[in-house]
């Protein structure tokens, strides 16, 4: 849906490049008009910017989500014992998620986790 | 919208209106308005109307009520983004942040493009630091506002704080086209500004100084300009450019040092003259600068620095500057400058005496005879910086029958004593420099810590009441005013005394400062955003979130977490409050005695306590008056000095304290001995282990650390139920630490490395007892401890005190007579100080007075 949007704005863009610089030129009085400025106008100026900004964005994100996601199933695989987790929250006194995290960062050795925790 | 109920067209006008009253803080209208809906019996249960109505109460003070209406709200239109809206808000002036987040979260289920909620949303994220999050509310309101420039700077700003600099600076660039500034548009200039230090963050120095030649003309902030072009010119190896400029620089303002040393590292100059070359040209084009004549004096040697030296001697006394001493103290760290400086000193004396001249010679003007008095007072305190007590007492005694009246001269007197360790005589030497003008409200300050430092608590309250508002009690007052000195050397003094509850509240006074202080940078995220002064705002960012690290935390976090750990060893019970005398060695009359005056003195405190409820009371009523308009923040629970020193778990109060310094002090030793000492207590061995790994990267020769050190080791010899894994842990790690050595060689080898420092022979000694119970080794130990010579180093009053201290509580199985040796020596060491003192019956693992632990 925001891809469709963007799509949309940026013939929008296309269309109105011609007369843009013309009418920027206009508002020259700075942050104050910024305000005041048609809609239509600033709207289509800075979502030229927008489109290609979000592109790398959405890029970048989809590229971060995957890698994170990869990440987290990874983590989920590992196979890690209660008592361990038990242990490192009694020792550390640390909350249980972050225990668990710890543990299957390190594969569920809780001897390297432990070290780890220690530094 | 898709609330449950919408009003009919009267209704929500009506409601219209209860918005627009809480908007203008009307809210007494507003509950007017509300009552008009509500007594509707169709709408007596119209969810956003209660919630609307519960915010304005809570506005008004009525908590409880308050959080009844908006749940009730809440409960009634579940869908409604106002009722969730209203609910976040209820949250975050409880500042129960987290929960607000959700909150604003479930609204904008209900509203997803609802521009208010999204903004309240993203401060709470910054406060909260939720960096991502903030990220991503920014570029929902840049979607959905793009013409405004606030949400251009507030997503690109978001970039810069999760260090995606590429990103950040794309947006800004693109922003920045879009401006079109005036001539001398500050605003303008601080946005580049800001982008060329998101650039300079970013690593990329040569754009960085691309971007400041391309926008010369519009950065407005000449200064920054100059200083960031110079800096960045050294990184790059153009010396001789960077050089150009901090030679304007100074010119500009030739008092700031740093950019002469600016200078300095830019020109490289070979030799010593030519060093202080650069310092004469500045001072030929400003005669009168003070920091290019004062700069030199710390690197020039040999004659150059007599003469130097002699030149700015002269002029000062002549003048008569009281804080010359101050401006010269870091010379003192080279033996040859103090030895120079006391010869001249000491040649002044005699010429003025005779002749009234620096010198002998008959030509010069003579010198009026106030250079005399300065001369005098600066030679106090040079002998008393250098621990020579007799002479800085003869010094000033001369200087104040020079001058009789003259403040200063009271107040340094009263620092030599100080420094002598009689700090009664220091106080009634404060008290009359205080007297002489109690319209000096600095002074008036140094008598106050001094009489606190002497543990005279209500004395210093007292004092400091001269210039506290009238009508309050000084300590609410200074408290109020977050007033740290006064309330660090409160709770120190409190804590000398024994009043455990006492110090600990005024510890989580401290604390409370610091946090709200972090709560106070909630305005600036919209103020600083509108204003553009970015720069200034990321710095703030970054301060609050290391502001745990200041000295007054510090300070007061010890001061806790010793309380908390004598708590734990022993609770106050019941009926006994804080004590601060030992009953047990009185005869019964004496005895008697005692607690009759101890009921008189309840007496006396329950009556001031009902006088101050009362007070109290009106205050509250007064606070009512006021109320009407918005409150600020939630109110705190009260801290009952008895209820903190009963605390249940005086342990994990420690922790508490703890927590930050370990997150923002962990580069001092202290933090970690506090965190043995914690944990050693709590059994944790791992937590143990931590904090022995990182004491021994900041300073493992410290001799209250080696204590540690040595007591871990032993401990986990002798466990033996320890689980599989955490001993496989501890092995690992010891074996790296320790390098697989025994307790006694380590002891043997720290006394090796230390052996001529008095607080380390303390420890080693210590340990030499502790690890190896039988007389020979007791004997050695003592003479170890005690042992007093001229190639000794830190042989002073506290850690003199320390030893006996130590010997005591039995550190040493029993040593009395060497104590009492021990003690003459130190009398006759430190003629001044009282405070060599014997307590009738040593009290084995008592926090002592001088805030060491056991």
């Amino acid at each position: 849906m925001a891809a469709e949007d963007e799509q949309a704005e940026l013939e929008v863009e296309e269309e109105t490049k011609a007369n843009k610089t013309k009418k920027l030129a206009k508002h020259d009085s700075g942050a104050a008009d910024l305000e005041k400025v048609t809609d239509y106008v600033e709207e289509a100026e800075i979502s030229s910017y927008i489109g290609d900004a979000m592109r790398v964005v959405n890029d970048r994100k989809t590229k971060e989500v995957a890698e994170k996601h990869e990440k987290e199933k990874e983590l989920s695989k590992v196979k890690i014992n209660k008592e361990d987790v038990d242990l490192i929250v009694y020792e550390m006194e640390i909350s249980r998620a972050v225990a668990e995290r710890k543990l299957r960062e390190h594969k569920g050795n809780v001897v390297e986790a432990l070290v780890e925790l220690t530094n | 919208m898709p609330t449950n109920n919408p009003l009919p067209p009267k209704e929500n006008a009506l409601f219209k209106r209860i918005l627009k009253c809480y908007e203008q803080k009307q809210y007494k209208n507003g509950l007017k308005f509300a009552k008009q809906i509500l007594s509707n019996p169709k709408f007596s249960e119209h969810g956003e109307t209660l919630a609307m109505k519960g915010l304005s109460l809570n506005c008004l003070g009525r908590k409880e009520e308050a959080y009844d209406y908006v749940r009730r709200g809440l409960r009634n239109d579940l869908r409604s983004h106002v009722c969730w809206h209203v609910y976040g808000l209820l949250q975050r002036s409880d500042r129960k942040y987290d929960e607000a987040i959700k909150a604003y979260r479930n609204a904008l289920k209900w509203d997803k493009d609802n521009l208010q909620i999204l903004r309240d949303l993203s401060l709470l994220q910054i406060q909260m630091r939720d960096l991502e999050g903030y990220r991503d509310t920014r570029y929902h309101l840049l979607v959905l506002r793009p013409g405004q420039r606030a949400s251009w700077i507030g997503y690109a700003m978001s970039y810069h704080l999760l260090k995606d600099y590429d990103m950040a600076l794309k947006i800004l660039e693109e922003f920045r086209k879009t401006q079109m500034p005036k001539p001398m548009d500050y605003e303008f200039s601080e946005l580049l500004m800001y982008q060329n230090t998101v650039l300079q963050e970013a690593g990329m120095i040569e754009e960085s100084l691309e971007h400041l030649t391309v926008y010369d003309k519009q950065i407005v902030d000449r200064v920054a300009f100059l200083e960031t072009r110079a800096a960045l010119w050294m990184k790059i190896g153009k010396e001789s450019d960077a050089a150009g400029i901090y030679k304007d620089l100074c010119h500009r303002n030739p008092e700031n040092w740093a950019y002469y040393r600016g200078m300095e590292t830019a020109v490289q100059p070979e030799t010593e003259d030519l060093r202080l070359q650069l310092y004469k040209d500045v001072l030929e084009k400003f005669p009168k600068a003070s920091a290019p004549k004062r700069m030199p004096l710390s690197f020039i040697t040999g004659e150059s620095f007599r003469s130097h030296m002699d030149t700015y001697f002269r002029r000062a006394f002549h003048k008569g500057t009281p804080p010359l001493f101050v401006t010269l103290q870091s010379l003192y760290a080279e033996p040859f400058r103090v030895q120079m400086i006391e010869d001249l000193l000491l040649s002044y004396l005699k010429n003025l005496k005779e002749n009234d001249r620096f010198d002998e010679s008959e030509e010069s003007e003579k010198e009026p005879p106030t250079a005399l008095l300065w001369v005098y007072f600066y030679l106090a305190q040079h002998f008393d910086y250098q621990g020579d007590t007799k002479r800085a007492l003869q010094f000033i005694d001369a200087a104040l029958e020079h001058t009789p009246l003259l403040i200063e001269l009271y107040a340094l007197k009263a620092k030599i004593y100080k420094h002598a360790g009689d700090i009664e005589e220091a106080i009634r030497m404060m008290d009359e420099a205080q007297s002489l003008d109690t319209a000096d409200r600095y002074i008036n300050s140094k008598c106050a810590k001094y009489m606190l430092r002497g543990n005279l608590i209500n004395e210093a309250a007292e004092m400091c009441a001269k210039f506290t508002r009238e009508g309050v009690s000084p300590m609410d007052n200074l408290n109020e005013m977050q007033c740290m000195w006064f309330q660090t050397e409160s709770a120190a003094a409190y804590q000398r005394l024994g009043r455990w509850g006492e110090a600990l509240k005024k510890c989580h006074e401290v604390d409370r400062h610091f946090t709200e202080i972090i709560e106070d940078q909630f305005d600036f995220h919209t103020y600083c955003m509108r204003k553009m002064t970015l720069r200034s705002y990321v710095g703030l960012l970054r301060l609050e979130d290391v502001l745990r690290k200041h000295p007054f935390y510090f300070k007061a976090a010890r001061i806790a977490i010793e309380i908390y750990l004598h708590l734990h060893a022993h609770p106050v019970t019941e009926n006994e409050q804080d004590k601060s005398q030992d009953t047990e060695n009185l005869t019964p009359s004496e005895l008697k005695k005692l607690r009759n005056k101890q009921r008189k003195a309840q007496k006396k405190a329950q009556l001031a306590q009902e006088k101050q409820k009362a007070e109290q009371e009106k205050k509250e009523q007064q606070n009512k008056k006021v109320a009407d308009g918005e409150l600020d923040g939630p109110k705190e629970e009260e801290l009952v000095p008895d209820k903190l020193a009963k605390a249940d778990n005086p342990l994990d109060q420690a922790v508490r304290f703890l927590k930050p310094l370990q997150t923002h002090g962990s580069n001092r030793i202290e933090t970690h001995i506090l965190a043995y000492e914690i944990y050693s207590r709590k059994g944790k061995l791992l937590l143990m282990l931590q904090s022995i790994k990182r004491g021994v990267l900041v300073d493992k020769n410290n001799p209250q650390f080696h204590i540690c050190l040595i007591r871990f080791l032993q401990l986990v010899k002798q466990k033996n139920d320890i689980p599989e894994s955490v001993s496989l842990v501890l092995k690992e790690e010891m074996s790296k630490i320790y390098d697989d050595q025994d307790a006694k060689s380590l002891n043997e080898l720290f006394l090796q490395r230390n052996s001529k420092s008095v607080l380390h022979h303390l420890a080693a000694a210590r340990m030499m007892t502790e690890l190896d119970d039988n007389e020979i080794t007791q004997k050695k130990a003592l003479e170890l401890a005690t042992q007093i010579s001229d190639n000794i180093t830190g042989i002073d009053i506290s850690n003199c005190i320390e030893v006996l201290e130590s010997m005591c509580r039995g550190d040493f199985g029993k040593c009395e007579e060497t104590a009492r040796d021990y003690q003459v020596k130190c009398h006759a060491l430190f003629p001044h100080s009282p405070s060599f003192v014997i307590p009738a019956n040593s009290q084995p693992d008592q926090i002592l007075a001088n805030g060491g632990t056991v």
